[in-house]
């Protein structure tokens, strides 16, 4: 069993946030908090510091994109804390704004950041996997998530220079996968993975240095794009 | 010199003349006499001025006036013009079909004449309305007789031939109108624009004005042309007869009769003198008489009565289509704000029971595969939430379909607000007279507003007894509410009134409620057949 977590659940839907505590409880990570708007998120999190918050985008009183905007303070200001942001449905420009949020001057002493849609938690293995990554200051987005933000970069020029593969590589690394699941996922071989994932990072012009560093900024760099 | 001339003093001094033939050419200021008017200005000033120029000086200075020679000028031009169009306005009566064909020449002609005024005489005569073709509609009916009636109840001219029905005089979307009130179905409607147009031409009354104008323009041409010229000529050639008596040979009767001994000759220049003098003032009678028919047969002579008519229900179009747009963008926002609750409704309603009853499926679903024994109470328990879960969502989902379009109603308006008295708090008697469905959109709105103002009733009157009323009489369906509570409702509706009150307003209904302390409250709702 992975190390336990503590947890703050951010979810105006009650029936929603049961299920997550449910769940979350099952795998044997601890909910320091579950709360249905922005306001108390913010106050569990400077009271709790949890490993990561789970938040709900769309919340009281608007409606609109209150969550957001609280990860976003709360990236400012605990910067230790990981953010899940969670969503019905794929904004593009949230998972955008995550992203940039994850670039600023926190980003290295930063938890790591994940924006998946709510379906993805029926599969319980994968989301406990997203928490666990985001816990660690890894990233996890949701495929939908990575294709609007590819779809939504197409034309930029750094895309362009990648081949079709190297974009479904890096379309998987965005996703926070590891290179054997990349492997796995597109029947190749490991090494043919490692070598596309190299000239990525020579295409994108990142340095060779600490090699999971770098995956996040070149997924970084190109979905901020 | 009688003291009230026919000249006003302004056309002398050219200054108001000079105004009046301006006109606006596409957005300029057109004057073509301007640099001829520059040298004039020391009269122009002496006019403004107010200084009075005596009848006498104005009597003599008559004939080298601009208009006096514009007169003339026009008098000349317009002449051949004239025969020329009166050979067309001639030649195009010989048969219906040229009737017809020569409408919108004979106009542009009136229009060019108009045009040679305005340029010559600087008098803008007002164009008229432009050329309407007859409304002429084939129809295919079934109802073609109870159609054909109607038609004709309207005065509408009407041929009927089996179930075909070909309407003048009515446009098409009245005859759709028509149609719809008296329940006629319509398999085709065809307006037939040559035959219409066609009508129209041959009836163009504006066109038959300006051909009998035209027809008549000769005499007045000619007449112009002889008083204008003749007087001239006349008047100079006894001007300046003593100088020429002798060569010419010729006696005082313009070039006939005995010549004169010299010294009689000037007796001759009086009368020419005369003559001249006059000839401005003759020419001008008939150009005022010319200018009165073309004012009469080639301008708009729409009577002030019918034209005021016009402006009225110009005006009352223009005061429907704001109300009209009014409605449409409130229909637009009201669409969309009910699609924004119905997403709301779904995001955290359904939606959010599926997200939960998918994460409780996929613990229970982990626990069953994991190769240790499962915990069977446990995933009993998982199952038994995620059951409950969809049932929630079945039942969310149900009752949004029912707010979007209420099943009840497929059966008509009667069985649904049958269904509506069952099912209220209070006693509800139901008097319903509905002959004719009126369209759905109606009967949705009809529905709400029952639902509404009974459920109304149950929470806030007090009464023991209510009554549900829905009558249509043809155009109109009448929703009221009548309970013996204590009254006092608000006579502006608020709460879930409010929507609904906007909702009526959007197919041009109404909403009153009568409420006065005590009771008994009386809500009225108001709707159109058909939205």
């Amino acid at each position: 069993m992975v190390e336990m977590l503590r947890i703050v659940i951010a979810e105006d839907a009650a029936v929603i946030r049961a299920g997550l505590a449910e769940i979350l409880t099952d795998r044997g990570h601890e909910i320091v908090a579950a709360v249905g708007d922005a306001e108390a998120l913010q106050a569990a999190v400077a009271e709790h510091k949890p490993d990561v918050a789970i938040v709900d985008v769309r919340m009281p009183p608007d409606h609109t994109d209150e969550g957001l905007r609280a990860a976003i303070a709360i990236r400012r200001d605990h910067p230790g804390t990981g953010i899940l942001v969670f969503s019905q449905y794929v904004e593009t420009r949230y998972a955008a704004d995550l992203v940039s949020m994850r670039r600023g001057p926190h980003s290295a002493a930063s938890g790591g950041v994940g924006y998946l849609l709510k379906d993805r938690v029926a599969n319980v293995a994968e989301f406990i996997d997203a928490i666990a990554r985001v816990a660690a200051g890894g990233t996890a987005l949701d495929p939908e998530v990575v294709t609007g933000m590819l779809n939504a970069a197409r034309h930029t020029s750094a895309l362009a220079m990648l081949t079709a593969r190297e974009r479904d590589v890096l379309a998987l690394m965005a996703e926070g996968r590891s290179n054997t699941a990349i492997a796995d996922q597109l029947v190749i071989s490991d090494r043919a993975v490692e070598k596309h994932i190299s000239n990525i990072f020579s295409k994108l012009g990142l340095p060779p240095s600490d090699s999971d560093h770098r995956r996040v900024l070149a997924v970084l760099a190109f979905l901020g794009s | 010199m009688p003291e009230v001339a026919p000249f006003p003093a302004t056309w002398l001094s050219g200054d108001g003349y000079r105004a009046s033939r301006t006109r606006k050419a596409g957005g300029l200021t057109v004057d073509p006499w301007r640099h001829r008017a520059q040298h004039r200005n020391m009269s122009d000033n002496q006019t403004m001025a107010g200084v009075t120029i005596s009848p006498v000086r104005r009597a003599l200075t008559a004939p080298f006036t601009r208009r006096a020679w514009a007169e003339v000028g026009y008098a000349i031009v317009s002449f051949p013009l004239a025969l020329l169009a009166f050979v067309f306005s001639l030649v195009t009566l010989h048969n219906g079909i040229f009737w017809a064909g020569s409408a919108p020449a004979l106009r542009k002609i009136g229009s060019a004449n108009r045009s040679l005024v305005r340029r010559m005489l600087g008098e803008d005569i007002p164009a008229p309305p432009p050329l309407r073709p007859h409304s002429y509609v084939r129809v295919r009916t079934p109802d073609a007789d109870r159609l054909a009636a109607l038609a004709k109840a309207e005065d509408a001219k009407v041929k009927q031939r089996g179930n075909r029905v070909r309407i003048g005089g009515m446009l098409a979307t009245r005859i759709a109108e028509l149609a719809a009130d008296e329940h006629i179905v319509i398999h085709a409607m065809n307006p037939d624009r040559v035959v219409g147009w066609y009508r129209g031409a041959i009836r163009d009354a504006q066109a038959w004005k300006i051909r009998g104008y035209f027809l008549m323009k000769p005499v007045i041409a000619s007449f112009h042309l002889v008083v204008a010229a003749g007087f001239w000529l006349a008047g100079l050639f006894y001007l300046t007869y003593p100088a020429w008596q002798e060569f010419a040979g010729a006696g005082p009767g313009l070039g006939s009769g005995h010549p004169v001994p010299l010294a009689a000759s000037f007796l001759f220049v009086p009368l020419g003198a005369a003559l001249l003098l006059a000839s401005p003032w003759l020419t001008r009678a008939v150009c005022e008489l010319d200018l009165l028919f073309v004012r009469g047969f080639l301008g708009d002579s729409s009577d002030p009565v019918a034209l005021a008519a016009r402006v009225k229900s110009l005006e009352a179009a223009r005061a429907r289509v704001k109300s009209l747009e009014a409605a449409r963008a409130h229909v637009v926002d009201d669409s969309a704000a009910r699609l924004r609750g119905i997403e709301r409704d779904l995001h955290d309603g359904a939606q959010a029971q599926l997200v939960a009853l998918a994460m409780k499926l996929g613990l229970a679903k982990e626990k069953l595969e994991d190769p240790a024994p499962p915990d069977f109470s446990r995933v009993a328990q998982l199952v038994d939430d995620a059951h409950r879960n969809a049932i929630e969502a079945i039942a969310e989902l149900r009752t949004l379909a029912k707010g979007i379009h209420p099943s009840v109603l497929n059966n008509g308006l009667p069985d649904a607000l049958a269904t509506l008295a069952a099912r209220s708090a209070v006693p509800v008697e139901l008097v319903v007279d509905i002959q004719e469905r009126p369209s759905a959109a109606i009967e949705t709105i009809a529905y709400f507003s029952a639902a509404e103002l009974l459920a109304n009733v149950a929470k806030h009157s007090g009464a023991r007894h209510a009554t549900l009323e829905a009558v249509h009489v043809p155009g109109l369906l009448r929703i009221r509410v009548t309970d013996d509570g204590h009254g006092g409702a608000a006579a502006v509706p608020d709460g879930g009134l409010r929507g609904l009150a906007e909702r009526i307003r959007t197919v041009d209904g109404s909403i009153d409620i009568e409420s006065p302390s005590g009771g008994p409250t009386v809500a009225t709702v108001e709707l159109p057949s058909h939205a």
